[in-house]
């Protein structure tokens, strides 16, 4: 008995090795561990975030050894702790963001720009539009008490002064706008104004990027000792990000109902997914990441920014900019 | 005779009344919702109900992920709660400490808490079952202290007469004067829970109600922020109901009559104020001590995660430290403005209209359903919208707090008034003394050891409504400070904030515990033992 329940089990065992020897013959790329590493993204899930489900969707992260997981933000989610304490290996942040959490010890860099020209204008309606800076005095002006800094910026590079502007505290919410509170809102190209369009109500927007307002906007950031330790990690997730971010702007539409079909639970509206998806190519995609490819930026922005960042309080040198990744990424 | 006010009314004429008042509740929200229909700021009942018949999938399932944090949260924080109550009575000298830290813990602010946790645990469901158990274990805890000493001498004389220990005590008698104020913990935890899972949501989360909630209010869909709100203020109503239920089928027995003789420290009030100080020292000591240790333990970074000497170091020995304190001090006097009247306000209301509901119960069947409405509305959902109704200016902010403060209290109120006990109002009775009488000398004298505990406990509920308010509506005092502290990674004003705010809270709470035992060594005494 003992002797034959002995022999089984050497035969069950010798078995099991030679099905492991077989699959490590016959399937060398499985047999490579798929590395866990988490994108924190720094807002809801919503077309703003496209490019990354697209990659995912096709396994480009998959082919290229790494298990993604995409980190939904929200209102009281910063994006900088995960990031600092590790459990992020990337983070979509944004320029002036980045520079203060520099400034507080954080040892980030920028390592490719999403969006080239930021977001932030200035959303009135057509009766009593804003079309330049210079309609901006006598108006009244919903915002967040928080981007004084970025209106103190704006009027500072077009010569506005801007105690003849009524600031009103608002919530992040197109309804001041529309119950006649104010005159005009400061918000993103990309939500409010698409909100209210979607409510049928049309508005002026006023972008900031075109009076001189240079900010990197939903920039990825990563710390230094992951582009010291972990370069083939982070290679191998802004190849998928360029690869999933160029197929974006290739069908925008494909993009939105991939969005709404991926997060059936997150409340999506796939008409204003495509107005949103829609409006944000612009912003991320110009001449010069057709000519370089997604996500670059150059010396003359990088000292565009530094100048804004300065008008915003913010002291930094271009060295914030790290662009090693994305030469691989482009050159590879 | 002697039977409490509550069911003077027999129970179909209450049901109607109540079905009543809920009709008006809804008439008057569709005929608000009507007139100031265009303005993106309140849709009425027709509206959420198309909007739920298109959208029942979608909301079933964010309110299946939203109750299961919230029943987990509800589970572990009252269970806490009851774990803390038992240890605080079998080792009576630490109740203060146990008490101290679980105030300290309760007193700090969401806005701040929320994001640690999330890098704590990670994507997932834990910080929202985290902040929904927070959101309730205090609320239970303190009726619970309350409830574990209402009991006569007598009661404990008798088990020492047969040579029983402290655990019998706590079995045969606490446990069971206990109970009505552990289901009075556990209504007014319900809304709560409900309330910490979705603003849990808000720390990065996939799914839920909270989720919804912002995308709602960004994409200016007021039905389906309405919608939100609606749902989640029904499953609070249910549950409150639920709650009760469950306590009428266990309270059968009238509450008992406790005489406890007025004590006399006369001759003691510094040493009192003495142990109060030394007390506070050592809950201040420990707490400096657990939370240094922990994040030195975890390997929390330094980048956000301050530790004590940090924070003394931002607020004293910094080059900018002057500055800081400024900014802190002038947010602080902001936040009281609001705050202040609102407790207050809060308060009275609560008191007022369960004295009132005592003097006619017949009432009850309208103001109930309004009282348990206006408290289980999340805030999160409603606050902007309030405050755009009401202005951005005092009055959006003080009533959002004193709708806050006023349930928690008027739950209490109601309840004491109810332990007030059979026998002494057989002899009102017996005397032909009418209901104001009873009120004035039975009813209010009954209710006060429960006003207390939740005018206590309405210290931090205050602070979280305004903290709230100003972070997600008008953008003022420390809640947006703390917002904004986080947003630009400064972490060092974030912690000092909240260290402020916890202080200030447990300050506020030792001055209504002050007044407390002024009022009770007169009227209760044996809370004091």
């Amino acid at each position: 008995m003992t002797r034959g329940f002995l022999t089984r089990r050497a035969a069950l065992s010798a078995g099991a090795a030679g099905l492991g020897a077989l699959a490590a013959g016959f399937l060398p790329g499985r047999a490579q561990a798929q590395t866990a590493v988490t994108l924190q993204l720094s807002w809801l899930h919503s077309v703003q975030f496209a490019g990354s489900y697209i990659a995912r969707q096709n396994g480009w992260w998959q082919d290229l050894g790494l298990d993604v997981s995409l980190a939904p933000g929200g209102p009281n989610a910063p994006v900088e702790p995960p990031v600092v304490s590790g459990t992020a290996l990337v983070g979509i942040s944004a320029a002036d963001y980045t520079a203060a959490a520099v400034a507080q010890g954080a040892p980030f860099r920028i390592i490719a720009v999403a969006m080239q020209k930021n977001p932030f204008v200035i959303a009135s309606l057509p009766g009593n539009p804003v079309n330049a800076p210079a309609d901006l005095p006598g108006k009244r002006l919903g915002m967040a008490i928080a981007n004084t800094p970025v209106l103190s910026a704006l009027c500072q590079l077009n010569g506005v002064d801007i105690d003849t502007i009524e600031i009103v505290p608002t919530q992040y919410s197109a309804a001041p706008l529309l119950a006649g509170e104010v005159d005009c809102l400061l918000c993103w190209e990309t939500d409010l104004p698409v909100a209210m369009a979607m409510q049928g109500v049309e508005s002026q927007t006023m972008l900031m990027a075109d009076h001189g307002y240079a900010l990197h906007s939903q920039t990825y950031i990563a710390t230094e000792e992951s582009l010291a330790t972990r370069r083939g990690d982070l290679v191998a997730l802004m190849a998928g990000e360029v690869r999933g971010w160029e197929t974006y702007k290739a069908d925008t539409d494909a993009a939105a109902a991939l969005t709404v079909e991926m997060f059936p639970d997150a409340g999506l509206d796939l008409e204003t997914q495509r107005l949103q998806a829609q409006r944000q190519v612009p912003l991320m995609f110009s001449d010069l990441t057709d000519r370089q490819g997604f996500g670059w930026w150059t010396d003359e922005t990088v000292a565009e920014n530094t100048e804004t960042l300065a008008l915003l309080g913010h002291d930094v040198t271009p060295d914030l900019w790290d662009r090693s990744i994305l030469e691989e990424v482009h050159g590879g | 005779m002697s039977a409490p006010a509550s069911t003077a009314t027999s129970a179909p004429a209450g049901g109607r009344r109540t079905a009543l008042g809920i009709f008006f509740v809804i008439l008057g929200w569709e005929l608000a919702a009507r007139a100031l229909a265009g303005a993106y700021l309140l849709a009425g009942p027709t509206d959420v109900l198309t909007y739920l018949a298109a959208n029942a999938g979608l909301m079933w399932r964010a309110l299946k992920v939203t109750l299961t944090e919230a029943a987990a949260g509800f589970v572990i924080g009252n269970l806490a709660a009851i774990a803390l109550a038992a240890l605080a009575l079998i080792l009576p000298r630490a109740e203060r400490a146990i008490s101290g830290l679980a105030l300290l813990v309760f007193c700090l602010p969401i806005v701040a808490t929320g994001p640690i946790l999330r890098v704590f645990f990670g994507p997932g469901l834990g910080p929202q079952i985290t902040l929904a158990a927070l959101a309730v274990y205090y609320t239970t805890l303190i009726p619970l202290l309350v409830g574990l000493r209402a009991a006569p001498a007598t009661w404990f004389d008798l088990v020492r007469s047969y040579g029983r220990g402290p655990m019998a005590m706590l079995v045969h008698v606490r446990a069971m004067a206990a109970l009505p104020y552990l289901f009075a913990g556990l209504q007014i935890a319900a809304p709560a829970a409900v309330l910490g899972a979705m603003v849990g949501e808000f720390t990065g989360a996939e799914r839920g109600m909270g989720v919804l909630a912002i995308r709602a209010m960004r994409a200016l869909d007021v039905e389906a922020t309405w919608a939100l709100a609606s749902v989640a203020t029904a499953v609070s109503i249910l549950v409150y109901a639920a709650v009760r239920r469950i306590a009428r089928m266990v309270l059968r027995d009238p509450p008992p009559l406790i005489l406890a003789p007025p004590r006399h420290s006369a001759g003691r009030p510094r040493n009192g104020w003495h142990a109060a100080l030394a007390n506070a020292a050592a809950v201040g000591g420990l707490a400096v001590i657990l939370w240094w240790g922990a994040f030195e333990a975890a390997g929390v970074s330094p980048f956000f995660g301050k530790r004590p000497g940090d924070v003394l170091a931002f607020l004293f020995t910094d080059p900018h430290a002057a500055m800081h304190r400024v900014t802190l001090g002038a947010a602080l006097a902001e936040t009281a403005l609001y705050a202040v009247p609102g407790y207050l306000a809060g308060l009275a209301l609560g008191a007022g209209l369960a004295a009132i509901l005592v003097l006619r119960p017949a009432l009850a069947g309208i103001a109930m359903p309004v009282a348990i409405a206006l408290r289980s509305v999340p805030i999160v959902t409603t606050a902007p919208l309030v405050v755009l109704l009401l202005g951005r200016g005092a009055a959006g902010t003080v009533t959002l707090v004193a709708i806050m403060v006023f349930f928690p209290t008027f739950v209490a109120c109601l309840h004491g008034m109810r332990q007030a006990p059979g026998q002494v109002l057989d002899v009102f009775d017996s005397y032909a003394a009418g209901p104001l009488d009873r009120l004035i000398h039975v009813q209010l004298p009954a209710m006060l050891p429960a006003f207390f505990a939740a005018a206590r406990m309405a210290v931090p509920a205050a602070v979280l409504a305004v903290t709230v308010v100003e972070w997600l509506a008008t953008g003022a005092g420390i809640g947006s400070l703390m917002a904004l502290s986080a947003s630009v990674s400064d972490y060092g004003m974030l912690w000092s904030a909240l260290v402020l705010l916890a202080l200030l809270s447990c300050a506020g709470y030792a001055a209504v515990a002050a007044a407390e035992r002024r009022v009770l060594s007169v009227y209760a005494s044996e809370q004091l033992a």
